[in-house]
């Protein structure tokens, strides 16, 4: 460590604190109100009170956009799963021309401003017809979580050992039969890692909904409709549900990986 | 393998072009065609004629430039803070940096309604304290959009700086210090230019993501704080002029894809 008089150091722990304070912050302050009982957002909450949780999971209009969220969310995060990871087994192994360019426009969703992917897909699809429906809705949210895959799968692919592989075809195995019974189970904590990350990804997304989502509403469309309309409490309830799935994922995940001895090369 | 594994990327890429690249192209196509006459310009001569175009631009640029200077100020000290960190302190630092990373954007702005309104946290500490008497207004404002997007922002700044820093080898500080260097020497002769190059990359990454930012202008600007997405917004939901929104589209495209060409340069140089 850098040394420096106490002062700096207690300065440096000062800033340092308050900016994961300020992170923290947003988090810390939803959950507690979404138990309130007040109707205005007031903290810290005058009383506790489960309204907020009762009206949306009375509201048959919050229930459905759960479970169109939950449904898109399943479908395209299996399909970025199995396409992205078999697309990262060929970029990290294969040689064939194109190679970068192929990877280059894979990981393109995450760096091309959501908005524009959002206007491009609603031209697209409002050409084709298929502007509103369910299947446009599933595509686009494969493609957006398919860089989440293969960052996750293009790491945990490089680092295993080609010979393991190589071994397994030399004793007759199938490439099929390789990847069932050598790669699956050895990759297995680093396929749930990139499903989650699919699965979330696709959970919270909310431009490209907006856009090209149509009559159907997923829990963040709803929810930012309703922000934008007026300051309701029941997105208080949303919110530290939403918060929750996160943490509970997010857990999984490391528990999973870390038992498998990767969580620092996925995560650093 | 030479000139082998096509196979495996091929069901991606025939989904990529059909779903990404084509309708991408098909915008930019939009953006330089007129029906009839074949190639023009003329929907960026409408862009440049009309004032409100330059005026949400120039605010964009502003916001993203506070925003992601916001993110340094505050990211620098916090990344560098936790690499002094023992492991468990570090640890926990790690983790209240990657939950919000990974917490939806929408649920992260709107808490700042709860926190900066007039009868929110901050105000009401600022009352409590008699810095001010009347509620001082953070929200459908730029204040409030560039506050909520540092705060959305910043686990992307901290998380590669973060990582760049415990790459550096403290014995390199010992060596200046054993050789008589004072820390304050230390700190910017040898330190700071070994993460510049990471720094660099993390606050272009910031500004790039500033620059199409859609939610958190929309929520916490109420409609009053125009960005290039919401005026995007505007352009195909409310008066559908598809063009114009399509010709603004690629303007972003190019500058977003420029300014990653840069940040890549940098990342690589910071991963050595």
């Amino acid at each position: 460590m850098i040394g420096g008089s106490i002062w700096t150091r207690r300065a440096l722990a000062t800033v340092g604190v308050l900016g994961l304070v300020f992170l923290a912050v947003p988090i810390l302050i939803v959950i507690p109100m979404s138990f309130s009982s007040a109707k205005a957002l007031t903290f810290p909450p005058p009383s506790f009170s489960l309204r907020w949780y009762e009206t949306f999971f009375g509201d048959p209009r919050w229930m459905d956009a759960m479970w169109i969220s939950t449904l898109v969310a399943l479908v395209s995060s299996v399909l970025a799963l199995v396409l992205g990871s078999f697309a990262a087994y060929g970029l990290r192994r294969g040689s064939f021309a194109g190679r970068d360019w192929a990877e280059g426009n894979f990981m393109a969703p995450l760096i091309v401003p959501t908005i524009i992917v959002a206007i491009a897909l609603y031209l697209g699809l409002a050409r084709i017809g298929l502007l509103g429906s369910l299947v446009g809705l599933i595509v686009a949210h494969t493609l957006l979580s398919v860089p989440l895959v293969m960052m996750v799968m293009g790491v945990a692919i490089r680092e295993f050992d080609p010979r393991i592989e190589q071994v397994a075809w030399s004793l007759g195995a199938s490439w099929w039969y390789t990847v069932r019974k050598v790669m699956l189970p050895n990759l297995a904590p680093s396929v749930f890692a990139a499903w989650i990350f699919a699965f979330i990804g696709s959970f919270d997304e909310v431009i490209v909904t907006s856009f090209i989502a149509g009559k159907y509403d997923t829990v963040p469309k709803k929810m930012f409709n309703e922000l934008i309309l007026e300051v309701n409490p029941t997105i208080t309830a949303v919110a530290t549900l939403l918060i929750g799935l996160t943490v509970l994922a997010l857990a999984a995940v490391t528990v999973i990986l870390a038992r498998a001895g990767k969580l620092k090369q996925t995560i650093v | 393998m030479r000139g082998q594994g096509f196979g495996f990327i091929a069901p991606l890429l025939v989904l990529m072009v059909l779903a990404f690249n084509l309708p991408i192209l098909y915008m930019l196509g939009l953006a330089f065609w007129d029906k009839g006459r074949g190639f023009t310009l003329e929907h960026y001569e409408g862009l440049a004629e009309a004032p409100v175009y330059l005026r949400v631009l120039g605010n964009t640029m502003r916001i993203a430039l506070i925003a992601t200077i916001a993110n340094v100020i505050i990211g620098y000290p916090l990344a560098h803070w936790m690499r002094g960190l023992q492991n468990r302190a570090r640890l926990i630092a790690i983790a209240l940096v990657v939950l919000p990373f990974w917490v939806s954007i929408l649920v992260r702005t709107y808490a700042w309604i709860v926190v900066l309104g007039n009868g929110g946290l901050v105000n009401r500490a600022l009352q409590w304290t008699g810095l001010t008497d009347a509620p001082v207004s953070f929200l459908y404002n730029e204040l409030g959009v560039t506050i909520g997007m540092a705060n959305v922002l910043l686990p992307f700044l901290v998380l590669p700086l973060f990582a760049a820093m415990i790459r550096i080898d403290d014995r390199l500080m010992q060596a200046a210090a054993s050789l008589g260097a004072p820390p304050r020497t230390i700190f910017w002769k040898v330190y700071f230019p070994l993460t510049l190059p990471a720094l660099a990359a993390g606050a272009l990454l910031v500004f790039i993501l500033c620059l199409g930012f859609y939610v958190t202008p929309a929520v916490l600007g109420g409609g009053r704080v125009p960005m290039i997405s919401n005026l995007l917004d505007t352009l195909i939901n409310q008066i559908p002029r598809w063009e114009q929104a399509s010709a603004i589209s690629t303007i972003l495209l190019i500058v977003t894809l420029l300014i990653f060409a840069a940040y890549r340069r940098l990342d690589r140089k910071a991963g050595l």
